[in-house]
């Protein structure tokens, strides 16, 4: 890309350059959900029309970006920035629990949804910050794991299928 | 066959640990069971809409091919075989304990079927809710068998006198049970009594303080044979136990 940028595209690569430099210097971290913004608080946790009542916890700002677009969820969020990774040296220390567990108590939070990826760790990750809310009075729910929607079981990875049976529900 | 041709399939084993390659591969360090650990370069395993995602699971017995000679070879094939449920909470954490020791401990394309067998035992029963320490500990003896470090529980290093189930000793990781007062320098909390040793040769964790003891001279010995080197998953899991 650098190349092709230098090569071609002199111009691009000066508005690339500069978009990542002003990024760079004015981007930080939102107060409440922690995802980047360039103000103290960003305008989601500001907005009034959301449903304080709700905290949905994901693993990074792509997965909020998801979350946002199935229009199904009006609650606020907060962005771990990772996941545990215990091979890795990734930590409850490493991405700041404590910072999650300040969040959710602040009296308006009455569920915690958690929204972690289903891997081994976000399945790690979604597993101790439930025992860590549910210890301080939370209610806490994890999304529901499964086939996709229009999923057809001949067509659908036997992982998939063999733990949505698992983890069947009454009907 | 010359070795970069040489073709391996059909291979049961477990993922211990991937880590991103280049854009959109995946540098895998598996356990299989007639090979042993092998380091495999899966192409395109990271590219959104990859097959790969939902078959290249921790804790999940695949059947996997692969080709090429040098240190990492080529993945060619993946297979999910199933039968074991995905491990959840605490077992999950344990799973990560098990995967470290043996990256960190097994040499490279070393087979060691009998641990892989051990290793799959474990994994069983932490899926279906056992978080029991004694898994570890059998695991643990397993792992240190068959790198070739035994241990010798139910003797004496050097005379080969039988350890009394009354008695003190403490354990000399290259040398074997040794009388508590003979060694030098040992602190009082890595001495053991003899029917702890006894029930560890006999793998018997009823007692309440042969599982206690058992796990500090584990403990010991995998810190020895570790040779300084941090497990991570144990830190990891002691903050979270903090929490």
């Amino acid at each position: 890309m650098a190349y092709h940028l230098l090569q071609r595209d002199p111009g691009g690569a000066g508005r690339l350059a500069s978009a990542l430099d002003h990024a760079l210097k004015t981007l930080r971290r939102c107060a409440r959900c922690n995802t980047f913004t360039e103000d103290v608080v960003c305008d989601r946790c500001l907005s009034p029309r959301r449903d304080s009542s709700l905290l949905c916890v994901v693993e990074m700002p792509v997965d909020l970006n998801t979350m946002e677009q199935t229009h199904a969820f009006n609650g606020l969020y907060y962005v771990l920035m990772g996941r545990l990774s215990p091979l890795d040296g990734i930590g409850p220390r490493e991405l700041a629990f404590d910072r999650l567990l300040a969040r959710a108590n602040d009296g308006a939070v009455r569920e915690v949804v958690l929204a972690t990826n289903f891997t081994n760790e976000g399945e790690a990750t979604a597993h101790y910050l439930a025992e860590m809310l549910r210890a301080r009075g939370l209610k806490v729910s994890r999304i529901a794991r499964g086939l996709p929607v229009g999923g057809e079981l001949e067509y659908s990875d036997a992982a998939t299928v063999a733990q949505a049976f698992i983890e069947r529900r009454d009907y | 066959m010359s070795a970069q041709r040489q073709r391996i399939d059909g291979a049961t084993a477990f993922l211990l640990h991937a880590r991103p390659f280049s854009e959109t591969s995946l540098v895998l360090e598996v356990f299989a069971r007639d090979h042993g650990r092998v380091a495999i370069l899966a192409r395109g395993a990271r590219r959104p809409r990859s097959a790969l995602r939902t078959v290249l699971l921790g804790f999940q017995p695949l059947e996997l091919a692969w080709f090429g000679g040098g240190e990492v070879k080529t993945m060619a094939r993946a297979e999910w075989l199933g039968g074991l449920p995905l491990l959840m909470g605490k077992g999950l954490l344990l799973g990560y304990y098990l995967n470290e020791l043996l990256l960190k401990l097994l040499p490279r394309e070393d087979a060691h079927p009998a641990l892989f067998d051990g290793y799959a035992g474990a994994l069983a029963a932490l899926a279906h809710g056992a978080t029991e320490p004694a898994e570890l500990r059998r695991f643990e003896k397993s792992l240190l068998r068959e790198l070739g470090y035994g241990l010798a529980l139910d003797r004496i290093a050097g005379s080969g006198a039988p350890v009394r189930a009354d008695g003190v000793y403490a354990y000399q990781p290259e040398r074997g049970v040794v009388q508590a007062r003979e060694a030098d320098g040992v602190s009082p909390s890595l001495t053991f009594a003899g029917k702890t040793l006894l029930d560890l040769a006999a793998d018997d964790y009823g007692d309440p303080r042969t599982l206690a003891e058992s796990k500090l001279l584990m403990r010991q010995l995998i810190a020895h044979y570790l040779g300084g080197q941090p497990l991570q998953s144990r830190r990891v899991f002691m903050e979270l136990q903090e929490l």
